[in-house]
């Protein structure tokens, strides 16, 4: 539908010639180079295409944070905290409803120190001694904001800006307003996406912009990173065998009906999927990379392992031309005994990331790749505990959609850098807010895109990723 | 995991200053200032207007944007103000909130937003505030300038009464069959085209099978019909197909598109909605049993209203509402008030959607931009849904749930209750004997294992040592939380009376009042429940001071604006047999929707729709039977002129090809494996499998939530639109099909689904567990079939099965080399070579994967 709109009459007479070779005795062999080179120059709905402004960004990694990572352990000291540390705080402006184990109001102190990093001084915990390493690279937002207090729906949100509709995804957008640089790889990726398709979806935008989910990264190369990759059952030729015969089929029914954009695209898709099949387990193999690259991340070694294989597979998929990769990093919902489990999860996650920045950064990819690392929301300076009686130092925090950390990274924004503050507690923002539809303008336009014209009309309407909000944070820009 | 409770309005749209009212009584007179003296005039001029252009006017002016609804291009945007209230207060600058904002004074407002002003510019603003802020400009009557957008709306072809219309004389006359046909081909003959041949009977038949059953024909029906020779027998095919009840699945699975149907309530902590299903099979009854459309909107709407004849008229009635409420409804939201009003625009949408072709949500915030939707059709709507009860606060932490209502019970099923209850009552006690055990064995071994704690050595000669005691308190505490969990299981499987997600009119029956922006927190003067009047043609039904209005609203829907709602149901019948609507905008037939492309066709049709008492099967039964329908798919050497001319086929000069859609595509696979069963419907959860349910603990924050790790035996066989559907996560098991092939995720209310071509879709086919299994257990029953003794006869077979016809002689041939020639055999059940155990299954998976199968021509 849509997306036929898109192809050209140049584009159909290509084809049209294509087809009508395809039915005088092509090869296989040629039959695919053909198939390949046409999806290259395709006036598909993944073709490249221009932006409205200068990009500073070409390509974003997100590393969402998922559970909400604790902003007043990790980045944000607030002295109060510590001197408070177990008794009742005197907050104003209480929400209106009052979580499970959180109506005492008890401050709770961080989990560890933080301290200055690097030349800009940033505060980092010492949770995460590899990030503090690249932190001259990072710009952080303290003055985050989503509306909702629920995973799912502020995860919702995050990705799609909305919370009780279908919207497309964050990925999506990007991937309709820029197109793919490599054909034969999806333009959006999720590694470790959750469960929530609609995070990674395309809504109403044409289905080649949704998320190609890499729901485990194999160790042994014949496991299958995408869903149905491959069946081990069958030899490659064999399938080759057949997909011959009904692409034989296929073009004989295209000639009795002469056109039909949805049977050439199904035509299309058999050989993309086969091209997928061999291109795809090469760039999941890690083992070409060096050992030192290996060790940097941790792959091999845990707690890092799973996190590793992704980061460093979001570089590679950066490399060969994906557009936005989006890697999950679970965790971070510490309702209770936090400073038991934050350690935990830092360990898994911080080395990867610092890794990920720092390699991006050798590349030279840093440059022009934006990385966005953020939970949906954050948590709360006051102390939940669920049981009614643990003491304070078993205590978590509950979830806090009013005010959270995020650090962006490379494409454009500014380096050492943090904007946003909140209120002596951590609560709420006093100066520097950045909601999630500022952030989406924000990403947007490093991309290139203005987030007020990149619009997709459907149902009578004009949709953006914004809404009808967001402002472009200037102040972080570089 | 618990859920957090801070709730917060959408706060970057709302200041905390109290708001004006949003019309505009008191405005008039505040507009109308005194003239200006030379000195205001200059002072205006030179110093005020440059720098309100230069640093307010790109984001609050009539001819860049409104934002927050405020304009600072007129003396009247200035006072009347924007969302946040009024922007100044004349001679008073400390309570003027554009002061406010423009020192940065609240962090909440701070404009410019891209950096303050600088000091001289914020005291040219604060003298000229304070002196009274004399203002030459002159108002721009905007609200005349969109008074005259919404005539030109009103104007609007989907808004004007059906015309009565002839069918058109035609050039051709031996070609239509029906009036239908006359239509089509004179627009055909205007533009010098040519209707396509008739398609040959294989085709046809599995067309109008596939259309209107969801299935392809079987070998039998297929014979039937080549050996009917009556010039009937195409009527007795239709006859037969919308007799039968895989008519009335593949009818209604567009319709839980449009209306968001999942077995999941919202999408927070997969909260089942355990009763969902009840409403799934009133859809399929009613498109069996070809409820008239008027009634059956009736029942959705207002069901619980009506009068009932018998009780299962009334279990039907109570259960139609469930169109209100089976949306994406959040329950999780510690504002109810926000949450309320959600899902009230939720059902406007909803309605407007559906039956009006219209997105009646866009004015919950504004006028409508484009089409002649006011705040007050919406706030007029929003009233009646405002007095309706949807939901319900849960006792559970934040949580709400949607309304239920229990269904009256016929005596048999009364009688069925009870067994089940007596059966369910002997598991409680089977569990119950082995927990009251447990349980005093425990208190027996606490001050065992204590004292033997305490004193090791002391032991009796022959008593259990302190490890071995343990070990059985260990154990015994672990089978004690098994047994709990199987009592709390029990428990809430017990036959209790069945129910039904059901709207109710609340106690309070109330008009709603505007909101600005659609906040609900800041209100404006209240709105009459009513409707919306662009739609309306002759007078609308009077609601009662003690009634929702859900009553008249349907009335309203199948009376005075039974114009617009014929036009929106006729088209979604006809984009369902013919792939594209006669609006290409089924949902949106606003101001910028698509033209109709036979706009007197659509009226004639629409007139004989509610002239025939609003039937279904009457129309689809026309349509399929017209000589349009007929046309081929296949292009010849004459229609290259038509491809050219109108390549979209929008006039219809042949049948446009249609890939299956999800359902179709599984129903259609297992069908032709001879794998799919019958069904009558039922719960598609499958709670009696405990790892199917979690929460069970009564005392626990969040309500009972479901997984699908589990599937009854018989559900891979069931029809996909049996299988339960889920909201927040992918689809799961048998489902997983729709997952590839653009099923409409159930948030989105859409009546019509786009058809993609990705490479997940090919993976999924060439790889994933569907068609393999098919292909094999086709490949057992056709060599298990003693009548068929050579493979050319197996060829036949297998080609009228999968693809409705038999194989052309090319086919056949090509088929034979593709079955022979086959590479070396490697190892496995599916290895090469010409063992028929293996190349049947792969034949057969070739042509599942083909277009031949996987489109309807």
């Amino acid at each position: 539908m849509q997306s036929g709109k898109l192809v050209t009459d140049q584009h159909r007479l290509n084809r049209r010639h294509f087809l009508e070779c395809a039915g005088c005795g092509f090869g296989a062999v040629a039959l695919q180079a053909m198939f390949a080179g046409m999806a290259r120059s395709a006036e598909g709905p993944l073709a490249l295409r221009k932006p409205h402004l200068v990009p500073r960004a070409k390509r974003v990694i997100f590393l969402f944070m998922a559970g909400g990572p604790s902003q007043l352990d990790l980045f944000v000291p607030k002295p109060r905290l510590v001197q408070y540390h177990g008794q009742r705080v005197g907050v104003t402006n209480l929400p209106r409803g009052i979580a499970v184990g959180t109506e005492k109001f008890l401050a709770l102190g961080p989990a560890a120190e933080m301290v200055p990093r690097g030349d800009s001084g940033a505060m980092i915990s010492n949770l995460m001694p590899h990030l503090a390493g690249v932190a001259d690279e990072l710009c952080f937002l303290h003055g985050m904001q989503v509306d909702n207090p629920a995973h799912d729906l502020a995860t919702l949100q995050f990705n799609t800006g909305v919370v009780n509709e279908v919207r497309p995804s964050m990925g999506a957008w990007v991937s309709y307003g820029l197109g793919t640089e490599n054909q034969n790889m999806p333009s959006y990726v999720s590694i470790h996406a959750g469960s929530d398709v609609r995070a990674h979806g395309s809504a109403f935008l044409p289905a080649a912009h949704q998320g190609t989910v890499i729901g485990s990264i194999p160790q042994d190369p014949k496991q299958s990173a995408i869903r149905y990759l491959n069946d081990p059952q069958t030899p490659q030729a064999a399938q080759r065998r057949e997909i011959d015969f009904v692409q034989a089929m296929n073009r004989r029914l295209l000639k009795r009906v002469a056109e039909d954009r949805v049977m050439e695209g199904v035509m299309d898709s058999y050989e993309l999927a086969f091209r997928m099949q061999a291109e795809t387990p090469k760039l999941v193999d890690l083992s070409g990379e060096s050992a030192e690259t290996l060790n940097r991340y941790g792959v091999g070694e845990q707690p890092t392992d799973k996190n590793a294989r992704a980061c460093l597979l979001a570089r590679r998929l950066c490399e060969v031309g994906v557009r936005f990769v989006q890697v999950t990093i679970g965790g971070w919902d510490h309702h209770g005994n936090i400073r038991d489990a934050l350690p935990k999860s830092c360990a898994e996650a911080d080395r990867p990331v610092a890794a990920l920045i720092a390699d991006l950064k050798a590349r030279g990819l840093l440059e022009d790749t934006l990385v966005v690392w953020s939970g949906e929301f954050g948590r709360t300076p006051w102390s939940q505990d669920l049981s009614g009686t643990a003491p304070i130092e078993t205590h978590g925090r509950e979830h806090q959609p009013e005010s959270f950390t995020a650090f962006l990274a490379g494409g454009g924004v500014k380096r050492g850098y943090s904007y946003g503050t909140t209120d002596e507690f951590g609560y709420q923002v006093i100066g520097g807010r950045v909601h999630i539809h500022d952030l989406h303008a924000t990403i947007l336009h490093l991309l290139g895109l203005d987030h007020e014209r990149l619009t997709y009309r459907h149902a009578g309407r004009d949709y953006r990723l914004t809404d009808v909000y967001g402002n472009v944070v200037r102040e972080i820009l570089a | 995991m618990v859920k957090g409770m801070q709730t917060r309005i959408r706060s970057q749209l709302v200041c905390p200053l109290v708001l004006a009212a949003l019309v505009l009584p008191t405005i008039a007179s505040a507009g109308e200032a005194d003239p200006l003296t030379p000195g205001q005039m200059a002072f205006f001029e030179q110093r005020v207007r440059p720098l309100l252009i230069e640093r307010c006017y790109t984001c609050h002016s009539e001819a860049k944007k409104v934002n927050g609804g405020l304009r600072l291009d007129s003396r009247r945007g200035l006072i009347e103000g924007g969302d946040s209230g009024p922007a100044i207060s004349p001679g008073k600058p400390e309570e003027s909130l554009l002061i406010k904002a423009v020192r940065y004074q609240d962090t909440d407002l701070q404009m410019p937003p891209d950096g303050k002003l600088a000091a001289a510019e914020l005291a040219v603003l604060e003298e000229w505030v304070r002196i009274g802020a004399s203002d030459p400009r002159a108002d721009t009557a905007s609200s005349e300038k969109t008074d005259v957008n919404r005539a030109a709306a009103r104007a609007h072809w989907a808004y004007q009464p059906l015309q009565q219309v002839a069918p058109p004389a035609v050039g051709d006359g031996q070609w239509p069959r029906g009036n239908v046909d006359r239509f089509v081909l004179a627009k055909l003959e205007v533009r010098g085209l040519h209707p396509s041949l008739d398609a040959d009977r294989y085709l046809w038949l599995r067309r109008v099978s596939l259309d209107l059953t969801g299935l392809p024909p079987t070998r039998n029906e297929i014979q039937s019909f080549i050996d009917d020779h009556s010039p009937l027998a195409w009527e007795h095919v239709v006859d037969r197909l919308l007799a039968s009840r895989d008519f009335g699945e593949r009818s209604a699975r567009p319709w839980l598109d449009l209306v968001g149907y999942a077995d999941q309530i919202g999408s927070a902590n997969n909260v089942p909605a355990e009763h969902a299903w009840r409403y799934r099979d009133y859809v399929i009854q009613a498109f069996r049993d070809d409820k008239p459309f008027d009634e059956f909107i009736r029942e959705q709407l207002a069901g619980d209203l009506l009068t009932a004849q018998s009780i299962e008229q009334r279990q039907s009635q109570l259960t139609a509402t469930g169109f209100l409420v089976l949306g994406n409804v959040n329950i999780v939201e510690s504002d109810k008030l926000i949450m309320q009003m959600d899902l009230v625009d939720q059902q406007i949408e909803k309605v407007g959607k559906t039956f009006l072709g219209m997105t009646l949500n866009c004015a919950r915030c504004h006028d409508h931009k484009f089409d002649p939707v006011t705040l007050r059709d919406y706030y007029g709507l929003a009233g009646i849904f405002s007095s309706t009860e949807s939901t319900y606060k849960e006792q559970r932490g934040v949580w709400s749930s949607v309304t239920k209502s229990p269904l009256p019970e016929t005596l048999e099923q009364f009688t069925q209750r009870e067994a089940a209850l007596r059966e369910n009552a002997k598991k409680v006690a089977a569990v119950h004997e082995p927990r009251v055990t447990a349980e005093a064995r425990l208190r027996e071994l606490t001050p065992l294992v204590k004292a033997a704690r305490e004193n090791p050595t002391a032991a009796a000669p022959g008593a259990k040592s302190l490890a071995d005691l343990e070990k059985e308190q260990a154990e015994l505490t672990k089978s004690l939380a098994t047994l709990e969990q199987q009592s709390w299981h029990l428990k809430y499987l017990e036959p209790s009376t069945p129910l039904a997600y059901s709207v109710k009119e609340r106690a309070e029956i109330a008009d709603a009042q505007l909101q600005v922006r659609g906040n609900p927190h800041v209100l404006g003067p209240a709105v009459p429940r009513g409707f919306v009047e662009v739609a309306t043609h002759g007078s609308p039904p009077t609601i009662p001071a003690d009634q929702s209005g859900r009553l008249q609203l349907a009335n309203w829907l199948t009376g005075p604006a039974s114009s617009l709602v014929a036009r929106v149901t006729v088209n979604r019948i006809w984009q369902r047999l013919f792939g594209r609507g006669l609006v290409g905008s089924v949902d949106y037939f606003g101001v910028r929707g698509e033209l109709p492309t036979h706009p007197e066709l659509l009226d004639y049709l629409a007139g004989q729709f509610i002239r025939d008492g609003w039937s279904q099967k009457r129309l689809i039964r026309e349509l399929v039977l017209s000589r349009t329908y007929r046309q081929r798919a296949e292009a010849d050497d004459s229609s290259q002129v038509a491809i050219t001319a109108d390549p979209e086929n929008r006039l219809l000069w042949r049948m446009s090809p249609r890939r299956l859609d999800a359902e179709m595509l599984r129903d259609a696979v297992l069908a032709v494996s001879g794998e799919l069963k019958p069904c009558t419907g039922g719960p598609a959860l499958a709670p009696e499998f405990i790892e199917n349910v979690g929460g069970l603990n009564p005392t626990d924050v969040n309500p009972v939530s479901f997984s699908l790790s589990k599937f009854r035996d018989d559900q891979r066989n069931l029809r996909t639109i049996y299988l339960p559907v889920v909201r927040s996560s992918e689809q799961q098991g048998p489902a997983e099909v729709l997952n590839f092939f653009d099923f409409a995720q159930p948030a989105r209310l859409a009546g019509d689904r786009p058809t993609t071509s990705v490479a997940s879709q090919a993976l999924y086919l060439l790889n994933g567990p569907l068609l393999k299994d098919a292909a094999r257990k086709l490949a057992a029953k056709l060599l298990d079939d003693t009548t068929l003794t050579t493979d050319d006869g197996r060829f036949s077979v297998l080609y009228l099965r999968a693809l409705g016809r038999p194989p052309a002689t090319e086919e056949s041939i090509a088929a034979r080399e593709f079955f022979t020639n086959r590479d070396a055999p490697t190892t496995g059940a599916d290895s090469g070579g010409t063992d028929p155990l293996a190349a049947w299954p792969r034949l057969i998976h070739a042509l599942l994967t083909s277009n031949d199968f996987l489109f309807r021509l």
